[in-house]
């Protein structure tokens, strides 16, 4: 009687009392079977009464709540009005169509609406849950954490902070973050303040402080994090809006960083998914959400309004809706809202995916007057939901993983989930959509569908016009990972090699990706490290495998020779489960050996393996820096600083910061060799 | 009527995993068939909205997991692992404290957070995405939370050798 499986078939639960359930089930809801959920803000309440649970005679629970927050209806959008912000025409093909029109754009809007509405409004979606919020990919896809860097194949190479000091994916690609420097300058967020510090002296010295949420039409904002490049602090942040989120992109001048001002604040109604710097060049992905109509509900008592009614008006509803309910508007500094793109600038997807409106935004932060205008913002839009947003050096690919059931995307907070069930066609398989990042643009050069999932956006590299997947099973598959390349053929991402059987039954943990090679860890019991050649794009071949207990969350490659994995494994006596780091030796790709690895206290967590933003790699001192967090209550967060000496590791450990704040630890590397170790409350000098 | 007849036959399928499913998350066995037809009640009420979804299941878990969260009958609402009993297992002479006390025994060791998911996700066989609907969570975090859950169980003896292939695998959804 130990083994849980038996237990669960071993529990002597008797037949289900049908009757009992209906006679209660009645006399809550008199009008049987019709909910009594109203739209008004508020429906968040016990659906049963004392009395009525009573009626069952058993020990019931009262005042049990069936969903989360309560409902809040925001207002329609503004309806946008003229022309749009000036983007050049773009010309879809193979899976994506120019809607061409207005009149096609919106007919497909309604259409696909026409899928999802039901009797209390968006159906397949818990209104209270924030229509139109969207969480940024990299929050919710961390979980496998994949990476890459660029060296001679096939073989690894050191990866290193990007110019400001961020662990990012891909060299070159500065992502934001709640902490950036120039060397001289350190640029930190708490809240929605921005501290500006001297980090060139012997102590962090405190500039200046500016409060973004006093910019004129800045309220409430929330998650900020920031890019920074020359003398522009670009500042992104979201704000809830009566259950829509919005997103805020301020611009600030940091040319005296003793007295940064903000020059700009645009204003867009769309989810932020993502944002990445190429260059002075800021990228924004955002996703617009459905419209939060005025949806009637039935009434419970039957009197005023059936369900078939209530079906009827909101299906009316979704078919007056006009363009401007559907395209994201953005403002800038407060002015008139306007459509990001015109109707013939939105690519509508030949298959039928979740229904949304990503856009792609660029614009130069390099100028001397970031965002003075609209028209300095370039557009790409797609009326579709698109889950992963991976940007490489010179593409951006936006990719629609649909998984076999009736769900589309990372459902729980985002628009995506809205999406009906998919078309059988798209069960189980992977969009993609290749774009072209040219000066401020995104233009749009191909599309392709392989089949199995593509977990987050570290699962996919682009490298020399090929794009590397790392692909997790589906119904279309067989129950294993693999690895897949794909090539651009006109406008079609064409496959043009594949390795297959990578981890059988297991999962994909982390993938690193190279010039010629990829580094694959897949878990079920132990953790096999694949390492797959990739100098023949035509031919990925299995190179060796390594086994051992746990996995790694993280993998950070030191050199050609050696690889540092963060992740989890026993650590403690009885099989005790907590951090651990790992040395791996990679010179010889074909017998990949662990040569040392430091485990944590059973029931630490090493945070870089959910954010790799938390980990920094020091080659000229051999350490790497790592935050480690025990509890949730009562957390605590250690700076774990890792030597690498001649094939070991030894650790150092010192207490960082507590609560939730440990999330926000980071540790930003200077070109004098000196470290920040930078906290929502304060910078100070590391000593490493 | 035709969507009565419908709820009873779900009701009538669904008690079984609902029960076991509230035994695993720390309910006695009586305290477990309570929760759930307090949760069918709920779920019988807010019928025309719950059978118009995809996610069903996904609605009808969340409303029992949240009844749980809601009442004091989980009695492992600490975070670390004991190895005392816990104290909400009280033997109460009916044949099912045992197995409920194994069962309570063998999850001792999960934070609150990695039992939710191993419970909706493998034992009671929800879909990824229909695990995060049910807990509110990403569905991002159903698949690390899930991973770490199973592999500590691994190392246990309760569950060592009896991991079927597949059910963790990414992409291995119900149907």
């Amino acid at each position: 009687m130990t083994d849980l499986e038996d237990l669960w078939d071993d529990l002597p639960v008797g037949p289900a009392p049908v009757d009992r359930i209906l006679r209660a089930g009645r006399a809550v809801a008199p009008a049987s079977t019709s909910a009594r959920r109203r739209r008004a803000p508020g429906w968040l309440r016990p659906l049963g009464s004392v009395g009525a649970l009573a009626a069952l005679g058993g020990a019931f629970l009262v005042g049990v709540q069936v969903a989360g927050g309560p409902a809040d209806p925001g207002e329609p959008p503004a309806a946008g009005s003229g022309s749009g912000t000036g983007a050049e025409p773009v010309v879809f093909s193979g899976r994506l169509v120019a809607a061409g029109s207005c009149e096609v754009l919106l007919e497909h809007y309604r259409d696909r609406a026409a899928q999802l509405v039901g009797p209390y409004g968006w159906e397949g979606h818990d209104r209270d849950q924030g229509l139109r919020t969207a969480v940024p990919v990299e929050e919710l896809a961390d979980a496998t954490n994949l990476s890459r860097a660029y060296g001679a194949a096939p073989v690894t190479q050191s990866a290193t902070s990007s110019e400001t000091g961020t662990n990012v994916q891909e060299a070159g690609v500065d992502e934001p973050d709640v902490v950036k420097t120039d060397g001289t300058t350190l640029w930190r967020v708490d809240g929605d303040v921005l501290t500006a510090s001297d980090v060139s002296g012997e102590q962090v010295e405190q500039l200046a402080e500016l409060d973004l949420g006093e910019a004129p039409g800045v309220e409430d904002l929330t998650g900020v994090e920031i890019l920074l490049t020359g003398d522009t602090v670009v500042a992104l942040g979201r704000v809830e809006d009566g259950g829509q989120e919005r997103t805020l992109v301020l611009s600030v001048d940091a040319a005296d960083p003793a007295a940064p001002t903000v020059q700009h604040v645009l204003d867009v109604d769309s989810g932020l998914v993502t944002a990445r710097l190429h260059g002075s060049t800021v990228r924004l992905v955002t996703a617009a959400g459905l419209p939060d109509l005025p949806f009637v509900a039935p009434d419970a008592r039957g009197s005023s309004r059936s369900i078939t009614e209530a079906q009827e008006e909101n299906e009316d509803l979704v078919a007056r809706t006009a363009i401007d309910d559907w395209l994201p508007t953005a403002s800038l500094d407060g002015g008139e809202p306007r459509r990001l793109a015109d109707c013939g600038e939105v690519a509508v997807p030949r298959s039928e995916l979740g229904l949304d409106t990503v856009s792609v935004l660029g614009f130069d932060a390099g100028t001397a007057d970031p965002l003075a205008s609209l028209a300095d913002v370039d557009v790409t839009s797609l009326a579709a939901a698109t889950t992963i947003a991976y940007a490489s050096a010179e593409h951006l690919y936006l990719a629609a993983a649909t998984p076999d059931r009736g769900w589309v995307g990372e459902c729980w907070d985002t628009s995506a989930c809205v999406a009906p069930a998919p078309s059988p066609e798209a069960a189980g398989r992977t969009q993609l959509f290749d774009f072209a990042l040219t000066g401020t643009g995104a233009d749009y050069v191909g599309s392709g569908e392989v089949d199995g999932l593509v977990a987050d956006r570290w699962a996919m590299d682009e490298q020399d016009g090929v794009l590397r997947l790392a692909v997790g099973a589906s119904s279309r598959t067989g129950n294993f990972n693999s690895v897949l390349t794909l090539r651009r053929e006109g406008d079609e991402l064409v496959e043009v090699g594949r390795l297959d059987r990578l981890g059988v039954n297991e999962q994909i943990e982390s993938v690193r990706w190279f010039e010629g090679l990829a580094i694959v860890v897949t878990f079920r019991q132990v953790d096999p490290l694949y390492t797959v050649d990739l100098t023949d794009p035509a031919a990925p071949t299995l190179l060796g495998e390594l086994k051992i207990p746990g996995f790694s969350e993280y993998l950070h490659p030191l050199g050609s020779r050696r690889l540092i994995g963060i992740g989890q494994g026993p650590v403690g006596p009885r099989g005790a489960w907590g951090a651990q780091a790992a040395l791996f030796k990679v010179r010889d790709l074909t017998a990949p050996r662990r040569l040392s690895v430091v485990g944590y206290a059973p029931g630490t967590e090493a945070l870089a393996g959910a954010d790799p933003r938390q980990f920094t790699w020091l080659p000229e001192q051999r350490v790497a820096l790592t935050v480690v967090a025990r509890g949730s209550r009562g957390r605590t967060g250690w700076v774990s600083a890792l030597r690498v000496d001649d094939g070991t590791l030894s650790n150092r450990m010192v207490v960082a910061e507590y609560g939730t704040d440990v999330d926000a630890v980071r540790l930003v590397p200077l070109p004098d060799g000196r470290v920040v170790l930078s906290t929502p409350s304060e910078g100070s000098f590391f000593a490493v | 009527m035709e969507h009565e007849a419908e709820f009873a036959a779900y009701a009538d399928g669904a008690w079984g995993t609902l029960v076991r499913s509230a035994v695993f998350l720390g309910c006695t066995l009586p305290d477990a068939e309570d929760l759930v037809q307090t949760t069918l009640v709920k779920a019988y009420a807010a019928w025309s909205r719950v059978r118009s979804a995809d996610n069903r299941d996904a609605y009808v878990y969340r409303m029992l997991v949240n009844a749980l969260r809601d009442s004091h009958r989980r009695p492992w609402r600490r975070e670390r692992s004991t190895d005392r009993l816990p104290e909400g297992a009280v033997p109460d002479g009916t044949a099912a404290v045992d197995t409920a006390d194994a069962v309570h025994r063998a999850l001792a060791g999960l934070s609150t957070a990695h039992r939710d998911v191993v419970v909706l996700r493998y034992f009671a066989q929800l879909t990824e995405a229909q695990t995060a609907l049910a807990l509110g969570v990403p569905a991002g975090t159903v698949k690390s939370r899930l991973s770490r859950a199973l592999a500590q169980l691994s190392t246990d003896r309760h569950l060592t050798g009896s991991l079927p292939g597949g059910h963790e695998a990414t992409g291995d959804h119900r149907d």
